[in-house]
């Protein structure tokens, strides 16, 4: 029986704070707050990764993810359409959600509960930006190059999505 | 005409610069602002604040009303008979009742000072005396008295300006002779 | 748990960033005032306070406190409150890790600081597309589209050249980058510290890079629609930012508290260089005008970015160099 220590309360809790956001966000019918409930899940998951002491994980989602990407989306919203109160026109099929959803999420919670049940993981290593490098660059090189890839190509993708078709 | 930087060549950026120059020069130069209702200003002394009445002065000679375009000096009179001991016959003199300026009206033009022949009116730099009421700026003559005291002293003649009249002429009279 | 003594000291700790977060913006707006003043012939405030209105600014703090706080009907509400809080505290905790002197002298030692710093800088645009979307005004939203478009172009450099001066250092701690800077990085950093003092300016939208305020044609930009304490707010995030900027740039390239007996004296060389940096931030506001929008994204992407990353090259080759011999 492990004793349950301040840590674990507040990881329990600040995760609760991540669901409940990420509910919000595909239940509210504001479109630009669904946007800034997504903040608060991002930055929840971000002290999570706090708490687990990796805090360059920590730092690069908030840099990553808060600070670029939902700008982005943010962004892109208001350039659009961007009402304030209700949307009303919302497509959104709940059923087929709610099962996808909680399909997935109980089955990955339940997979790693299933492998990690009997032998527990012994206490991480703090994450240090150096232990990350050499993981990154010495351990897991090929597939960072692979992830590199992926990203030109989608670079490359946008810019001939965006260039004005000469012969259409 | 765009001006030319260094050897005639405008050099990208060189407004920039400017610009940074201009603002520290400026910053290190003594501002001229100047501090009015703490510091009262030194004003020259040949301002035209106000204009100022030496009554005793006045003999109602009428000149500076006549003169004045804007009609804003106001005289009112009377004659008295003045027994002079030993004379023939009693003296008549004006005796002024009333000389009022009406600053409302006034343009500051100075030509009622330069008429005066008696040295009765004068140029006072001072200038706080605005009204709430435009009727107030109507001064009497002891109102134009009191701003005798705040007349500066004439000033020396200037070394390098033309001669006085007197002096010219007195200089003239003096050659031809 | 922590014992009596450490509580006592971490209590010490917020307290003294919480004052420098209080007083060192109010500083540099002061300093703002009459330094503009003064570079425009002006005497600038004189009254407040007595000696120079040395108190302006307390004074104004007053009159933002009195003022009637005002949400738009057709605001969304409670957006629009938290835009100002949330726009403030990232500054404030960025304050935290930035070290005033030499050993123990900072907020809070974190072992990657410059990757907090950024990041939480970052956060602040957040607060900008509130405060432009909740406030129910076009004007506002245009600024606020704009800052989001400066910011997330103006982030790479600033992020690109902070990364030279980390690899120059090989750490990502802000007292471990000022313990191993040496004089000569101010040659060999100096593209860097240029774009990145650049961009900082563009993060925290001071003049030349106030297009999302530019307050000729956009009113006010984002804060068209904030009164009272809540404008006071975004306004105090303006200073600190100043703050965090300048003392950023003074702790990654220009040395933190290097400087003659910097051991008893760091405190005050890092306080001098920061106060020089936000000199030079107010200097510009005076002497330059506005970029026009199309300037500043061609700015970003044509100078600044490859700029930093010529610079990224230089430090590498400077380091394995190094490294070698």
């Amino acid at each position: 029986m492990t004793v349950i220590t301040l840590a674990d309360i507040m990881f329990g809790a600040v995760g609760l704070v991540a669901v409940g956001a990420a509910l919000a966000v595909v239940s509210t019918s504001h479109l630009v707050r669904a946007g800034l409930w997504l903040v608060v899940t991002l930055g929840a998951i971000a002290v999570e990764f706090l708490l687990l002491r990796a805090e360059f994980v920590a730092w690069v989602q908030v840099l990553i993810y808060v600070g670029a990407i939902v700008v982005l989306l943010l962004f892109a919203v208001m350039l659009t359409k961007a009402p304030i109160g209700r949307s009303t026109d919302l497509d959104r099929p709940i059923w087929p959600a709610l099962l996808v959803g909680a399909g997935s999420g109980l089955g990955l919670a339940t997979l790693f509960a299933w492998v990690y049940a009997s032998d527990g993981i012994s206490a991480p290593p703090v994450g240090s930006a150096e232990k990350l490098g050499q993981n990154i660059f010495r351990d897991w090189v090929l597939p960072f190059e692979v992830l590199s890839v992926l990203l030109l190509a989608a670079l490359v993708g946008a810019i001939v999505l965006s260039k004005k078709d000469a012969k259409s | 005409m765009r001006p030319k930087g260094v050897f005639g060549v405008s050099v990208p950026g060189s407004g920039l610069g400017k610009g940074l120059a201009v603002t520290i020069k400026t910053l290190v130069t003594r501002s001229t602002t100047q501090q009015y209702p703490d510091v009262k200003p030194e004003l020259p002394p040949r301002s035209r604040g106000v204009i100022a009445l030496r009554e005793e002065n006045c003999t109602v000679c009428m000149l500076c009303a006549r003169e004045c375009p804007d009609w804003c000096i106001y005289i009112d009179s009377h004659k008295e008979e003045v027994v002079v001991p030993g004379a023939a016959r009693p003296r008549q003199r004006n005796v002024l009742d009333q000389f009022d300026i009406d600053f409302s009206l006034c343009m500051y033009c100075g030509i009622c000072i330069e008429v005066c022949p008696f040295d009765a009116l004068f140029w006072s730099p001072e200038f706080e005396y605005a009204e709430h009421d435009i009727r107030n700026l109507l001064h009497n003559k002891d109102r134009l008295g009191e701003w005798m005291e705040t007349v500066p002293p004439p000033q020396p003649h200037d070394h390098r300006g033309e001669p006085s009249k007197e002096e010219a002429n007195a200089a003239k009279k003096s050659g031809a002779a | 748990m922590l014992p009596g003594m450490q509580w006592l000291e971490l209590a010490l700790r917020v307290g003294a960033v919480t004052v420098a977060f209080l007083v060192l913006p109010l500083l540099v707006g002061q300093t703002e005032h009459k330094v503009m003043a003064h570079m425009q012939a002006r005497l600038g405030p004189m009254y407040a306070g007595g000696f120079h209105g040395w108190a302006q600014l307390v004074a104004d703090g007053v009159k933002f406190i009195q003022k009637e706080d005002i949400t738009p009907r057709a605001a969304d509400s409670p957006v629009f409150k938290l835009a100002p809080g949330v726009a403030l505290i990232p500054y404030l905790l960025a304050l935290a890790v930035i070290p005033l002197g030499p050993g123990d002298l900072v907020g809070e030692p974190l072992d990657i600081g410059l990757f907090f710093v950024l990041a939480i800088v970052g956060v602040g645009v957040v607060a900008v597309l509130m405060a432009a979307w909740s406030s129910a005004n076009k004007y506002s939203l245009l600024g606020g589209l704009r800052a989001a478009a400066q910011l997330m172009g103006y982030e790479l450099p600033f992020v690109l050249a902070a990364a030279s001066v980390a690899m120059a250092a090989g750490t990502l701690s802000l007292p471990g980058i000022v313990e191993a800077w040496e004089p000569w990085w101010l040659i060999w950093q100096l593209p860097a510290a240029i774009v990145f003092f650049i961009s900082g300016l563009a993060e925290i939208r001071r003049p030349p890079f106030d297009m999302p305020i530019a307050d000729s044609e956009l009113v006010f930009g984002y804060l068209t629609e904030y009164t009272g304490m809540r404008f006071a707010f975004f306004l105090l995030a303006e200073y600190v930012g100043i703050v965090v900027i300048s003392a950023l740039t003074a702790t990654l390239f220009l040395g933190g508290w290097h400087g003659p007996m910097a051991e008893s004296l760091g405190w005050l060389w890092m306080l001098l260089k920061t106060a020089a940096v936000a000199f030079v931030v107010i200097w510009l506001r005076v002497a330059w005008p506005r970029l026009r929008e199309d300037q500043l994204q061609r700015l970003c992407w044509l100078v600044l970015v490859p700029v930093s990353l010529l610079q990224l090259v230089l430090t590498a080759a400077v380091r394995v160099a190094m490294v070698q011999s």
